[in-house]
């Protein structure tokens, strides 16, 4: 990714930890153990989880004021980046990004100290509860069915939410609900009564859930976020995991591509490497272009994040524009890169496929190319109205 | 030499430093100075303007200081970062600043600026920079096109003297230049590359005729020029004798990167939108949806040319990677002018501007403009040829 625009120490820095991260992912990580972990109950393993934490990678985001490390966005990509490049299946997006994140920008300060602690401790895999369309291209940020109601016996939460990730494995929700007419975030743990967890299998063998809450009964102590501040810190932390699932799929793109074109130099037919092919070369080329588009739009997407000076807006249509490239270009590299491989490229021995489910998962993810599209042109409508 | 020196540094004391101001200061700078300067009868022009007609708004532009955006300030330009050279391109495609003859501004100059000596900076910048000099690029020929360097006007040493002799063609504004850069053959006997060299001559000169070329929109945007036995001193040579391949190719990068910008497309873009406008099609889903996955083709572009405007600024040479801002580029602007043809449905071959709605729209010029922009300075093809052998080291 270019990183042009930070200072050279800063550059030097996250150099040093994508090359370190990669050593480790590499290492650690090989194609064979993301192949092994697939179909399996939780889709990851627990084990390599304390492995980041060993790493300091569970509390590489969170501010040292809760037991983190307190670095940015440049940095956690550069883990991001190096942990999808080898596929691994660990939800590290889902819950060091997107629920982390809605964590510390709420301001339940003792449930936040106690959950952000056990998150950078490796003991804690949070996902956020927040979609409740299961399909199409209609998505409410905001929660609309799911609602958290007062009752005699105290505040229940019911409805359902889909597309959980992790999917299997997951210690407790961050639960975007409908309370009067604002939002409210809680969180409920798993283990909760009332909630009950419906892994769906995902093409990538890992999984997601559907999760329902049948009149959980919520404590005051359980609410992290209520009314415009619930929207401030579910939006902040959404359009963060969309910029950093680009990352993911940047990275994907990037090892498709690298196969690509490793087999194209070396595949021979008519007497010659099939890369020296014009029609080939010219698709390997509509690929690379694609690829750089995506890291070009990410690069300045990480600067924002990590800088002070972009308002909400801008970070949302930021972070749209970058979800909706990286998944088209994601998906195409995954399609064209079967297409130049041939028949080899579709069976499942071949590491390719790994690729290509893990581009078709997270480009769904978050609201795909096309859904993101259209929530840009809604916010850049909405700010050309305002102006 | 000292005086000249002098006074451009005398110059440079009075200049602001632009890019210490906030973007939205520097921004609103440019935008009010537009608003009030630019002819109003001027905005959006369909065609690049003649310099009888752009000439007034060069002038008040060279004497603003602002002629030259992206030059160092030392050499009269306005020293603009990466950042605010954009915004300067934003503000003028906004207002529809119409496009001078720029090639001494966009090609020669930053070219002069990195390989001339300083005899040739100090007579031709100052004179591009004061609109003296209109300079046009004689790189094509008629058996030379995307196999440039396979070009048979040569040019042979005679005393302190080249003499050129030959043909280019497609060449742009060649009708309004004061000069021409040129590559010329100067070595038959070695590889096509390594015997060309980087020329430079005064349309003055005895032995040049123009002829201008009629294209299918009806303008004449280019021209044939003819050389027969011009002689032109040699200290005209840019760089080494028979360097001019690697010249060229340089110049190359600051074309695919001036051709690269996003101007083009964001101007198409604007027609696009004020035409949807006009028919009501913001209601249609399919049209919207459309229409924003160009606007993000626009916006990611622009996020690309940063990217290579960065790396030029930072004093590297750009790479063959370049070719790939081209493509985007050319290509994207041609999706939008596709959609202005489709949108207008039944009208979408009316020739000259048809009216929906009190508004008038037209519809042909930016389909015209489009062809050749994904045909100059490198077709498509060629440019994917070359990604493909020198970034992702796929050999034919």
């Amino acid at each position: 990714m270019n990183s042009d625009y930070l200072d050279t120490e800063r550059q030097d820095n996250i150099r040093m930890l994508a090359e370190s991260a990669q050593t480790f992912a590499t290492k650690a990580s090989p194609l064979t153990r993301a192949r092994g972990l697939r179909g399996s109950a939780s889709g990851f393993d627990r084990s390599f989880w304390g492995k980041l934490a060993e790493q300091g990678w569970t509390g590489l985001l969170i501010p040292e004021a809760f037991a983190g490390y307190g670095q940015g966005f440049g940095e956690m990509a550069a883990v991001v980046s190096a942990l999808a490049t080898q596929v691994a299946p660990e939800p590290v997006v889902p819950a060091l990004v997107f629920a982390s994140r809605a964590i510390e920008h709420t301001g339940n300060g003792d449930l936040q100290q106690q959950l952000l602690a056990s998150i950078v401790a490796g003991e804690l895999i949070p996902g956020v509860a927040w979609q409740e369309e299961l399909a199409g291209l209609q998505v409410n940020l905001l929660a609309s069915a799911v609602v958290a109601a007062p009752t005699n016996s105290g505040i229940q939460l019911t409805g359902e939410k889909h597309h959980v990730r992790p999917g299997a494995d997951c210690d407790g929700f961050i639960v975007t609900a409908k309370q009067g007419n604002g939002l409210s975030l809680w969180w409920v743990p798993a283990n909760a009564t009332g909630v009950k967890v419906q892994s769906v299998a995902l093409a990538d063998g890992t999984s997601e859930a559907s999760v329902r809450f049948d009149g959980v009964m919520l404590d005051g102590s359980q609410c992290l976020a209520q009314g415009d501040a619930a929207t401030v810190a579910f939006t902040r932390a959404y359009d963060e995991a969309l910029v950093m699932t680009g990352v993911e799929l940047l990275a994907l793109q990037q090892a498709m591509l690298n196969m690509t074109l490793e087999y194209l130099r070396t595949r021979v037919q008519f007497g010659k490497p099939i890369g020296s092919f014009q029609a080939l070369q010219h698709r390997a080329v509509d690929l690379l272009i694609q690829q750089e588009l995506t890291s070009s739009v990410l690069s300045q997407a990480l600067v924002m994040l990590d800088g002070a000076d972009s308002n909400a807006f801008e970070r949302s249509a930021m972070a749209s524009r970058v979800k909706a490239r990286a998944s088209d270009a994601g998906l195409l590299l995954a399609r064209e890169s079967i297409q130049l491989h041939g028949a080899i490229g579709f069976t499942d021995e071949y590491d390719l496929g790994l690729y290509v489910q893990r581009a078709l998962v997270l480009s769904a993810w978050l609201g795909n190319a096309q859904m993101h599209r259209r929530r840009y042109a809604n916010l850049t409508q909405m700010n050309t109205a305002s102006v | 030499m000292t005086t000249t020196n002098q006074t451009i540094s005398q110059s440079t004391g009075q200049t602001t430093d632009w890019n210490a101001l906030d973007t939205e200061t520097f921004r609103q700078t440019v935008r009010t100075f537009f608003e009030q300067n630019y002819p109003a009868e001027m905005r959006y022009p369909k065609t690049r303007l003649r310099w009888a007609e752009i000439k007034d708004w060069y002038m008040t532009l060279s004497k603003k200081g602002w002629i030259a955006p992206s030059w160092p300030q030392v050499h009269g330009g306005m020293g603009l970062s990466p950042e605010k050279l954009i915004v300067f391109i934003e503000e003028q495609e906004r207002w529809g600043v119409g496009r001078a003859p720029d090639m001494g501004i966009t090609m020669i100059g930053p070219l002069l600026i990195q390989y001339g000596s300083e005899e040739q900076q100090q007579k031709y910048l100052p004179k591009i920079i004061q609109g003296e000099n209109i300079w046009c690029q004689g790189y094509s020929e008629p058996n030379a096109g995307s196999d440039l360097a396979s070009l048979r006007t040569d040019a042979v040493e005679d005393g302190d003297d080249f003499i050129i002799n030959g043909q280019k063609t497609w060449t742009t504004l060649a009708q309004d230049a004061t000069h021409i850069f040129l590559l010329a053959r100067t070595d038959k006997t070695v590889k096509k590359q390594e015997g060309i060299s980087f020329l430079l001559a005064d349309f003055t000169t005895p032995g040049i005729t123009v002829r201008p070329i009629r294209n299918i929109a009806g303008h004449e945007e280019f021209c044939e020029v003819f050389f027969e036995n011009v002689r032109v001193p040699k200290a005209n040579l840019v760089g080494g004798l028979n360097q001019g391949w690697g010249i060229a190719k340089a110049l190359l990068g600051f074309e695919r990167i001036f051709l690269g910008s996003p101007k083009q497309s964001q101007y198409a873009l604007s027609r696009v939108e004020e035409a949807a406008h006009a028919l009501g099609l913001f209601g249609d889903q399919g049209f919207v949806d459309r229409y924003t996955q160009l606007q993000l083709d626009v916006a990611d572009l622009s996020a690309l040319y940063v990217r290579f405007v960065e790396q030029v600024k930072r004093g590297e040479k750009l790479g063959p990677d370049v070719s790939m801002l081209k493509v985007w580029a050319a290509e994207t602007f041609s999706r939008l002018a596709n959609l202005l043809v489709e949108i207008t449905g039944g009208s979408g071959a009316v020739a000259g501007d048809i009216e929906v709605n009190g508004k008038k729209i037209d519809v042909l010029t930016s389909f015209y403009n489009a062809r050749p922009a994904t045909i100059y300075g490198g077709s498509s093809e060629i440019q994917r040829n070359i990604l493909a052998a020198s970034v992702l080291q796929l050999r034919s």
